[in-house]
């Protein structure tokens, strides 16, 4: 009565490409998939999320206005990390720097930093890890 | 594949590890806080679909005194006075976290059962726990902070032998702020569970509605304490098997091994456990196939549809291979209860997610964003048969699955394919769908 009999043969490679009828590809036992940027991109991808950028202030860094940042929230921010974190309410990306008690957000283009006396005032949504940048 | 079947089907539970019930405080307002940290502190309110009722409020919204249920046209006078902010629900948005949080969860656990879009119940070893009851609260801590690290929305954790104590354990964790959302019941003295469960009425219980309650109020049943004393075998006699569990899981014996069909005003869950070990993802196919026919027909049966079909699949701890707690929630494109595309979204979100050599022991279908479905003309019905794309294989499908299950085991129901000519859901107040839709990605300054 079972339809899928344990002994069945598997079907052939899942995600291979399809099989040209007369001889089999050589390239056929090499094919393990293609690059899954999910995979290269994205450590855990319960804490990680996609955000896109709005403004200018961290082109030094690299990350420019419409640009796609990966935000990993597991990653515990260091000094130098570039952070999401919150401001007033609002998702801002920023340079983090950490020193004696409190820490500061920077941008990169030398305006003037976000002093933070108390790291009990910072809260840092999560550490961008990579920039999506169309050339 | 019965129901009978599936109640002898071996639980996952064994006896004497705890059992913890994580659930999320607020969970759809706590999700739209995540992208939009401007609501934190701020009392806000989630609508139901077309923005009827309230579905959900945050701490400061209840503390107003608005109920869950309120239609919003009687609060959206008072709005702006009170500083109130309304959310259409966004099931993508809570889809999506869902999924997130029940994965950090399930990393837990030596099994895990999503119980619904929020809560979950999840085994944690007792190897590990023989030693001392403080390594279990460290545990149900530590789960709390990883799921606010990684997804960013606060959870209550409560721990007990039973699931229905585990659920009692973790209402009082929600609403003690001292014990920072984690309650196991065996750090507290019997005589203070005795005392609290003394004062919470039968109906603050898993599984006791507000009938069964007045029937045991009859009896002098008043309180979780009264409960836990009376008679199993007369419960059993007088009510049912259900009420007799719930009486003995009050008592530390657990005998709610595996969910069942459950349904409520915000989900339908179809869930089981296999009689046999399924191991290949052509398996899990059929299961997901039949699962979420099941559940269409139920969501047809009740007049209903769904916007969000999450797929869940677990392994047994007893099995020997690798653990493995795969768990997806998927979006539906418009609100529906047509089994052909729910099967098809059944059999893709589960699809890619079982990890290779795992033997899974159960697995259920979830149906939520649950709305009326607005009885309507055949043109759905039309459109499903007409337009083929990945269509053929239906025939096939439903006949390996029925072989394989029996022919009981599927059917199309009659109502499944009912839609109207257009369907609009009226989502005023919606916020984007930041994690399913590149364009609508959230916004970070720079």
């Amino acid at each position: 009565m079972d339809p899928a009999p344990r002994s069945a043969p598997e079907p052939d490679g899942g995600g291979a490409p399809a099989e040209a009828s007369g001889f089999p590809s050589p390239a056929r036992d090499y094919f393990n998939g293609g690059i899954d940027l999910n995979r290269h991109l994205i450590r855990d991808r319960t804490c990680t999320f996609i955000m896109r950028v709005a403004g200018n202030a961290m082109a030094a860094a690299g990350i420019a206005d419409g640009d796609e940042l990966i935000v990993d929230r597991s990653l515990v921010p260091r000094d130098g990390s570039v952070v999401v974190a919150v401001l007033d309410g609002e998702l801002v990306v920023r340079r983090l720097r950490l020193g004696g008690r409190g820490a500061s957000l920077e941008t990169d283009d030398g305006a003037r930093p976000t002093e933070l006396t108390e790291l009990a005032d910072l809260t840092v949504w999560g550490v961008a890890t990579r920039c999506l940048h169309r050339v | 594949m019965s129901d009978a079947g599936a109640a002898d089907a071996p639980g996952p539970v064994p006896p004497g590890a705890p059992i913890a019930l994580v659930d999320v405080n607020n969970f759809y307002v706590s999700c739209e806080r995540v992208f939009d940290p401007s609501l934190e502190g701020r009392a806000v309110v989630v609508l139901s679909n077309n923005d009827g009722c309230v579905v959900a409020r945050s701490a400061e919204a209840k503390a107003l005194g608005i109920t869950t249920g309120t239609p919003w046209f009687q609060v959206a006078p008072s709005a702006d006075r009170w500083g109130l902010v309304a959310r259409s629900s966004n099931y993508e948005l809570y889809g999506d976290l869902s999924a997130r949080v029940m994965e950090v969860i399930g990393r837990f656990g030596a099994w895990q059962e999503v119980y619904s879009i929020d809560e979950s119940f999840l085994g944690l070893a007792p190897g590990e726990f023989r030693r001392a009851e403080a390594r279990v609260v460290e545990v149900a801590a530590t789960i709390r902070e990883a799921v606010a690290r990684h997804v960013g929305v606060p959870v209550c954790v409560g721990v007990a032998p039973t699931k229905t104590l585990a659920k009692f354990a973790n209402h009082i964790a929600k609403r003690n702020a001292g014990m920072r959302g984690v309650c196991s019941l065996g750090s507290m003295p019997d005589a203070e569970v005795r005392r609290i469960q003394s004062r919470v009425p039968v109906t603050g219980l898993w599984g006791v509605g507000a009938r069964t309650g007045a029937r045991l109020n009859a009896l002098g049943i008043e309180s979780i304490a009264d409960l836990r004393a009376a008679d199993p075998l007369a419960i059993r006699k007088r009510f049912s098997v259900v009420l007799q569990r719930t009486v003995l899981e009050l008592n530390g014996v657990p005998c709610i091994p595996q969910a069942d069909e459950r349904a409520d005003k915000q989900q339908i869950v179809f869930s089981r456990s296999f009689s046999a070990p399924v191991t290949r993802a052509e398996e899990m196919d059929q299961v997901m196939a039949v699962y979420a026919q099941r559940g269409a027909a139920r969501l047809a049966a009740q007049g209903q549809r769904a916007s969000v079909l999450t797929v869940t699949a677990g392994t047994s701890r007893f099995s020997g291979g690798a653990a493995s707690f795969p768990s997806a929630s998927v979006p539906l494109p418009e609100p529906t209860n047509d089994p052909i595309r729910l099967t098809k979204a059944a059999v893709a979100a589960m699809r890619g997610r079982l990890e290779p050599g795992a033997a899974y022991l159960r697995a259920g279908v979830m149906f939520s964003g649950l709305s009326r479905d607005v009885a309507g003309g055949g043109q759905e019905l039309l459109d499903v048969f007409a337009t083929g794309d990945g269509d053929r294989n239906v025939g096939d499908l439903l006949g390996n699955v029925r072989a394989k299950f029996g022919e009981a085991a599927i059917g199309l129901g009659q109502g499944g394919l009912a839609a109207p000519a257009s369907w609009s859901m009226k989502r005023e107040f919606s916020s984007p769908k930041y994690t399913t839709e590149w364009a609508e990605l959230p916004v970070v300054r720079a």
